[in-house]
């Protein structure tokens, strides 16, 4: 392979393993925008670390492995009072992570299907709640409902949409 | 407790995810990672849950069916990239510099944060344009899901056609292509470029109207959608009013229509040019323009100089011959298939084969093609129509609505196998698209189908549990709308000497993936199975269970062994249409 050829296999593996990388390192640190920061962090790595890619070895468990450093140099970095698995939980977590995030395209299609079946007012609050990342608190008055209702619906739909999505991924 | 520490572990991670669980709950929720396994592995399952919500809760379809904003949805990385392209604001300018331009987004922000470093660097503008490819196959699978929800479809697609091309291949006779030159199908659109038919006859209708017929050996250069230039060969163009103003140019004399019919033929530097209908006006090298009218025909010698001579109209194949060419093109292709088919009906490692050729119209019954005769193996026609297949000599079967189906009873037990079918997709409308759906998906039972993202998709169950049900083998995306209508050749193999599952369209492989050791199962069985659709009598929910295909089939073969590529690929030779 050429020098370009190899950059540019090197940015598609890249490219392909951003869900992955996310999900691993989302799954870690449980908040998105710190979550995207290290996901950033760790692109920036693989990248000048890019020489160090064996040709022909599977990307995405270096890409993990990497992703593992940045997310324990981020906790320790940020420590107890901002995160809430310190590094020895990131250690014991991680293999099964990684393991879990190798399915995250079939979930992603099996999700899909479930968020297709919900009501209008059950996607809204998924809405509210994981894009824009709004408090229970301001869900609840957004939609002129009590706190602990709205807190005690989402943790229902979480669970139904988790359990829906494990018996698609099931089904061929 | 097992159970209550789940309970507690899901209510404190839910209030620490919202920022209002104090200390003592901070505490509590990380003794019980530490202490309980369970809860590690909820923990693990959760977060990764939440991760794939975050990344795909936006995939079109909550949005749609909100009517919330989109931009407030974005947050996966991918998300951008799709929201980026489809707006346009990723260019890939012609200089081959992509730049991005568009604020407060991830893509831009890893781009800029990268340019930082690598400023200058020709690595940075190759990995946008790497990334920008690899968007357009991300945004098309999610534009395949918006599709499905929103009225206003396929923009992208009729932006990109468009763009790509200048002319459609209509028709084809016994071509051969010129080994240099790229290769087309009837349908293809035809990019600015080099057409070059080593034999056959090809039908080119350009996008402002003019229909041009070349006729091999030649080479036409297709410059854009009014002009082309013959290099060498023949040509005949049917140039209706509206097309007027279509041009040939032959070295540097043009030939402008003025809306008829007329040929050209190439000849060492020796153009002929004879006008059947209306009129043309020549544009010579030296500026003069001179008007040759219906029954009239000029040479240009390669000297420059101009001559009137004979009208040959006979020379020059018109939309009549081809029709007859193509007749007799369809017929010997019929027979050449039908041939082939004789041969695979003996062949001992079919399992079960619909030729669909020896059928009545009237009859519900599907009948195996397999030699010798087993009745066993015919197929009940459910709900779904026959209709005409690739060739007018014989049938094919229609699948139109949920509840049209083949049901057929395969018994035995089988290791390696091969699927292929030829289908016309007329569109993907289920989130799965049944090929050949076994009823219980028991352990080593194989589904074979598409998905709404134009994917192919083959599993073999395994077993019940989390994740260790089946392993699934995607292809990437084959189809768009652009290919509605098509007959189109998909082979599937699984291989149990390789644990492979390869996918094939059109004779060629479109993916190869080795399926883990802990997923692999090596002994495979059908029993009852529906061909179009899915029959689970035993699914509760019973929208799910409607999986029916959206078009039609012709020719269903089920092999024992995986074949080879080249008998893949035979297949597909010995039965295009």
């Amino acid at each position: 392979m050429s020098d370009t050829e190899q950059t540019e296999f090197f940015v598609q593996q890249l490219a392909e393993c951003q869900g992955r990388l996310f999900g691993y390192i989302y799954s870690m640190l449980g908040e998105h925008s710190r979550a995207m920061d290290v996901v950033q962090e760790t692109n920036l790595v693989l990248w000048r670390k890019k020489e160090d890619f064996r040709e022909g070895a599977p990307f995405v468990p270096w890409a993990l492995g990497i992703a593992r450093f940045q997310v324990l140099a981020h906790v320790r970095d940020q420590g107890r009072d901002r995160c809430l698995l310190d590094s020895e939980l990131v250690a014991a977590l991680s293999l099964q992570t990684e393991q879990q995030v190798d399915q995250l395209e079939s979930m992603r299609i099996a999700l899909r299907q479930c968020m297709s079946d919900l009501p209008r007012e059950k996607i809204e609050m998924i809405h509210l709640r994981y894009y824009r990342s709004m408090p229970i608190a301001e869900i609840a008055k957004a939609m002129g409902r009590r706190t602990d209702a709205v807190k005690v619906a989402l943790l229902r739909l979480r669970r139904v949409l988790a359990d829906c999505m494990q018996r698609r991924m099931l089904e061929g | 407790m097992a159970l209550s520490e789940i309970e507690e572990f899901e209510r404190l991670l839910f209030d620490w995810e919202d920022g209002t669980l104090d200390t003592t709950g901070i505490g509590r929720l990380r003794d019980l990672l530490r202490q309980n396994p369970e809860v590690r592995q909820r923990y693990v399952e959760r977060q990764v849950f939440g991760a794939v919500l975050r990344l795909d809760a936006d995939a079109g379809i909550s949005a749609a069916t909100t009517g919330l904003s989109e931009t407030a949805a974005v947050c996966s990385p991918e998300r951008l990239h799709e929201t980026l392209t489809l707006t346009g604001t990723i260019d890939d300018k012609s200089d081959g510099i992509t730049t991005l331009h568009d604020s407060g987004n991830v893509v831009e922000g890893w781009n800029r944060r990268h340019t930082g470093i690598l400023l200058g660097a020709a690595a940075s503008i190759l990995l946008c344009v790497a990334l920008g490819r690899w968007l357009v196959v991300e945004s098309r699978l999610k534009s395949a899901v918006q599709n499905r929800v929103l009225a206003g479809t396929g923009q992208l697609e009729k932006q990109e056609a468009t763009s790509v091309g200048i002319a459609l291949v209509t028709r084809l006779v016994d071509v051969t292509w010129q080994e240099s030159e790229k290769q087309f199908m009837v349908g293809d659109p035809l990019p600015a470029g080099v057409v070059g038919l080593e034999s056959g006859v090809a039908q080119i209708e350009f996008f402002c109207g003019a229909t041009v017929i070349l006729e091999g050996p030649a080479r036409l250069m297709l410059e854009s959608s009014t002009v082309a230039r013959l290099q060498s060969g023949r040509l005949r163009a049917q140039v209706p009013p509206a097309a007027r103003g279509f041009q040939v140019h032959v070295d540097q004399l043009k030939v402008v229509d003025l809306g008829t019919e007329f040929g050209i033929e190439v000849n060492e530097g020796q153009a002929d040019v004879h006008v059947f209908d209306g009129e043309v006006e020549l544009h010579q090298p030296n500026g003069e323009q001179r008007l040759v009218v219906a029954g009239n025909a000029v040479t240009h010698a390669a000297s420059g100089v101009l001559e009137t001579s004979k009208l040959t109209p006979d020379k020059f194949l018109g939309l009549e011959g081809l029709d007859d060419r193509v007749r007799n093109q369809k017929q010997s292709r019929y027979e050449r298939w039908l041939e082939h088919s004789m041969e695979l009906r003996k062949d001992p490692r079919v399992i079960t084969y619909y030729s669909m050729e020896q059928d009545r119209y009237w009859k519900r019954k599907l009948a195996s093609s397999v030699i010798p005769g087993n009745r066993d193996l015919d197929g009940a026609i459910v709900g779904a129509k026959r209709v005409v297949g690739r060739w007018p000599q014989k049938s094919g079967i229609e699948f139109k609505r949920p509840g049209d189906r083949v049901r057929v009873n395969i018994p035995g037990q089988f290791g390696s196998l091969t699927f292929a079918c030829w289908v016309k997709i007329d569109s993907l409308d289920r989130w799965y698209n049944s090929l050949f759906l076994t009823d219980s998906y028991q352990r080593g039972e194989p589904h074979w189908q598409i998905l709404d993202t134009g994917q192919l998709f083959f599993s073999v169950r395994l077993g019940e549990g989390r994740g260790k049900g089946h392993h699934k083998v995607l292809s990437p995306p084959f189809w768009n709308a652009s290919m509605s209508g098509r007959w189109l050749h998909l082979a599937t193999t699984y291989d149990v000497e390789t644990k492979t599952t390869t996918h094939f369209l059109n004779g060629e492989k479109l993916h190869e993936e080795r399926i883990p050791d802990e997923l692999f199962v090596e002994q495979t069985r059908f029993g009852k199975a529906t061909i179009g659709n899915w029959s689970s009598p035993t699914r509760p929910e019973a929208d799910f269970a409607i999986r029916n295909l959206n078009g039609s089939m012709d020719e269903f073969v089920l092999f024992h062994g995986a074949l080879t590529n080249h008998e893949i690929r035979n297949l597909f030779v010995q039965g295009s249409p």
